[in-house]
């Protein structure tokens, strides 16, 4: 832990992350306003010190419906890339263990999969599904199955051949008990590692689905819904667009900092260097 | 070469090019709040889009004087003259001579105005056929002549035959011709014919050289398909367009009129922004639900949150200006206590939530949007799914929604709005319905004794007890009056001054030139 947070790169990361984290947990608390108060007389008003980042065409405050949207970007990506985790790692391990034409039948999917660009194969999940926050969540969790399903298979091709995994056999525990009580924790680092950036994707697509209007619903405060609305507004009030923009790029580049530094700390071959 | 040729030579190859610089603009791009064009066959055209530029292609049997949506300045257009019956059922036109159609479709001839209105009155090819609904046959007498019967007399019948919805007049030949088509390559007698359609770019069109009034000035028309505002503006900003659909807001207005060489143009008509509740649907069946709903909107608030000098409040459920309005129709004022005491009283103490189909058109998600608000302070939660907008368009027709959002305007005269939404007739999802979203059927007698009172005063008072009946009712909740906002250069005069124009947007015509 002391050898990631050493890393100045890592530390600004995690203060990012840390701090929308924070933003979101305490938003009941700590929003000046209510996120869906409409104040028509206050509309369009630039960053003042009665709003801190100014509010919308309706007269909501900004920084109130950025500390609300952070809980939405939040959820989305923690719960899709847990369930991208959990499924996507489980058929990776379970196809390396087995093995065979199964493993080939397998990753042949998760190929097919991979060839989607994760923003259109969410694109084409919500349209089908409706946009509903659930919805969401298991179209970004779509994206990123059969990225894990590849990141667990490997280390597991070689692992399943080591003798550690081999006395387990000999002493008849089940597969089940190989696989994830003898092999899991040895993956576990690699996997986490790649969930903290592939939680940056999930915030971008979900921005991204969110901006152009496949989000969850409106009223509700969403980053990309707050980027599109201000959009419109571009010309009049920037910081409609510009404020909810450095969140996602705040998010997005603490997340990919913070995965960064936890690689070249997991990584043997760059440990010591 | 002496030395008089060099000269003359010399200075020719300056004037040449200042004589072009100060020639006159003839191509005009308009930029247009648009994904794509839709239908362009002037029957089936309904949106704001495709009815702007039909009106440029286009011509009908008589037309609203350029720049205005009077009755009073109705005017010869195909037809030279008229007259009329006693009982005012049966109409004669006399076609004016050697009207040619675009691309070589022959002259313009009783024929085509036959079909063109029999096909108005056709449901299955025409968006407009409610309001040839009195119309019992239309024939050619001659070459040149056209009689109208009517199984009743008509508010306005010149009102239907205008330079809107399905007075306008197409080529017969062209569009047998074409079939399907012709939705795509329109053939009319207008200005202006199509040369070309880019999906989701633009749709070119040129002048027609032989148009009847003369050719017009205007060699090319662009008109660009811009959804994003914030590119429509820079883009008007950086020059790139003459003419741009602009957005009824107080922000834009006051921002765009400060731009040099900027006109911002708002004119009538006024879409009126009306919530139709759909009272055959539970909880909306309790008239009680739908007072309270009535008292939760808080329409003063609607017009600070669009501005005043693009939006009006509305006192009535047609909009103002119609004639035969009802000033005093009885609409109920904001009142949340009111509100939330009837929800109470109907059983729904904790508030209600209805599930409600929208368009994701910008303009109209944003009004919903403050509706929405307006009616959360009063426990009323709305659902919103929100569709794109043809699918809107198509959801709402089946009656899928508790309550709709509706922005509209009509022929200004009282008769159109309160038969297409408000006379049993026009429920949706029934065989002659227009669009009565809430099923109302509180003032039918009214609707149709008005439509045959020869009285003038009583034909009057007739629309308005119909308003007040439907007020009373609760059938439908008026939010807020829009006015149509656009902006133009100012070096581009119309030709007319632009009040109004049915056609919700401006009226491009053979005068139309840059100065």
């Amino acid at each position: 832990m002391k050898a990631i947070l050493r890393n100045p790169t890592t530390s600004i990361g995690a203060l990012f992350c840390i701090l929308i984290f924070v933003g979101a947990i305490l938003a009941p608390w700590i929003s000046p306003y209510d996120p869906l108060d409409q104040n028509i007389i206050d509309r369009l008003q630039p960053p003042s010190a009665e709003y801190w980042l100014g509010t919308d065409i309706y007269g909501r405050d900004v920084l109130s419906r950025i500390l609300w949207g952070a809980r939405i970007s939040l959820v989305v990506s923690v719960a899709a890339i847990t369930v991208a985790v959990v499924i996507g790692g489980a058929i990776g391990m379970v196809s390396a263990y087995i093995g065979g034409r199964f493993d080939l039948f397998v990753m042949q999917v998760m190929d097919v999969l991979l060839s989607f660009p994760s923003l259109i194969l969410g694109l084409i999940v919500v349209a089908l599904l409706g946009p509903d926050l659930i919805n969401l969540i298991v179209a970004i969790a779509l994206t990123a199955i059969a990225p894990f399903a590849r990141i667990a298979r490997a280390p597991v091709l070689s692992l399943k051949e080591r003798a550690f995994v081999e006395a387990g056999r000999a002493l008849g525990f089940s597969h089940a008990r190989v696989l994830f009580v003898h092999i899991m924790p040895n993956i576990l680092s690699e996997v986490l590692v790649m969930a903290s950036l592939w939680m940056a994707t999930a915030v971008r697509t979900e921005a991204s689905l969110s901006f152009i209007g496949l989000g969850v619903k409106p009223p509700t405060a969403t980053w990309g819904g707050m980027m599109r609305d201000g959009f419109e507004a571009i010309l009049d009030a920037p910081w409609l667009s510009v404020f909810p923009g450095i969140a996602i790029l705040m998010l997005v580049l603490g997340l990919n900092m913070v995965g960064d530094g936890l690689r070249d700390a997991t990584d043997p071959k760059l440990s010591g260097s | 070469m002496t030395f008089r040729q060099a000269l003359l030579a010399a200075a020719l190859s300056f004037a040449v090019p200042l004589a072009a610089h100060a020639a006159p603009k003839t191509d005009l791009v308009v930029g247009m709040a648009a994904q794509d064009i839709g239908k362009l066959d002037p029957h089936l055209a309904v949106s704001t889009i495709d009815r702007t530029v039909v009106a440029w292609i286009y011509n009908a049997l008589v037309r609203f004087k350029p720049g205005s949506m009077s009755p009073a300045d109705i005017e010869p257009d195909l037809a030279q003259s008229w007259e009329f019956s006693a009982d005012k059922k049966v109409w004669t036109f006399h076609l004016r001579p050697g009207v040619t159609f675009q691309g070589g479709y022959g002259e313009l001839t009783a024929d085509d105005v036959v079909f063109s209105l029999t096909k108005s009155g056709d449901p299955k090819r025409s968006a407009f056929s409610a309001d040839f609904a009195a119309f019992e046959k239309v024939e050619a007498l001659d070459k040149l002549t056209v009689r109208i019967t009517l199984k009743q007399t008509l508010p306005s019948l010149l009102g239907i035959l205008t330079n809107y919805s399905g007075g306008f007049i197409v080529s017969k030949k062209a569009v047998e011709t074409l079939g399907d088509s012709f939705a795509s390559k329109p053939v009319g007698t207008g200005p202006f014919a199509v040369a070309s359609l880019t999906p989701n770019q633009s749709l070119e069109l040129v002048a027609n050289k032989g148009y009847f009034r003369g050719a017009p000035k205007l060699e090319k028309i662009s008109y660009r398909f811009m959804p994003s505002n914030a590119s429509r503006d820079l883009a008007f900003q950086n020059g790139e367009l003459d003419v741009e659909y602009g957005i009824s807001d107080q922000t834009w207005v006051d921002r765009t009129r400060k731009l040099p060489g900027a006109v911002v143009d708002v004119f009538e008509p006024a879409e009126e922004a009306i919530l139709h509740l759909n009272m055959a649907q539970k909880p909306l069946d309790d008239i009680r639900v739908r007072q309270a709903i009535a008292y939760a909107v808080n329409r003063p608030e609607l017009q600070r949150w669009q501005g005043p000098t693009v939006s009006r409040m509305p006192a009535s459920v047609i909009p103002g200006g119609n004639l035969g309005y009802a000033a005093d129709a009885g609409l109920l004022e904001f009142n949340l206590d009111k509100a939330k005491a009837l929800l109470a009283e109907a059983g729904f103490p904790n508030g209600l939530t209805l599930k409600v189909v929208h368009t994701q058109l910008p303009g109209m998600l944003a009004g919903m949007q403050v509706v929405q608000a307006e009616l959360k302070r009063a426990g009323i939660n709305l659902d919103l799914q929100v569709v794109e907008h043809a699918t809107y368009h198509q959801m709402i027709r089946e009656d899928l929604s508790a309550m709709v959002y509706y922005s509209a305007s009509r022929f200004p005269v009282a008769d159109f709005y309160l038969t297409q939404f408000y006379h049993s007739r026009s429920i949706v999802k029934t065989p002659t319905a227009v669009t009565n979203f809430s099923h109302c059927t509180v003032a039918d007698a009214e609707i149709d004794a008005a439509r045959t009172e020869p009285n003038d005063a009583k034909q009057i008072a007739l629309w308005q007890t119909a308003q007040k009946k439907i007020t009373a009712a609760v059938c439908a909740v008026p939010l807020i009056e829009t006015l149509q906002t656009w902006v133009h250069k100012d070096t581009l005069d119309y030709g007319y001054e632009l009040k109004g124009s049915l056609s919700l947007g401006p009226l491009i015509t053979e005068l139309t030139q840059f100065k």
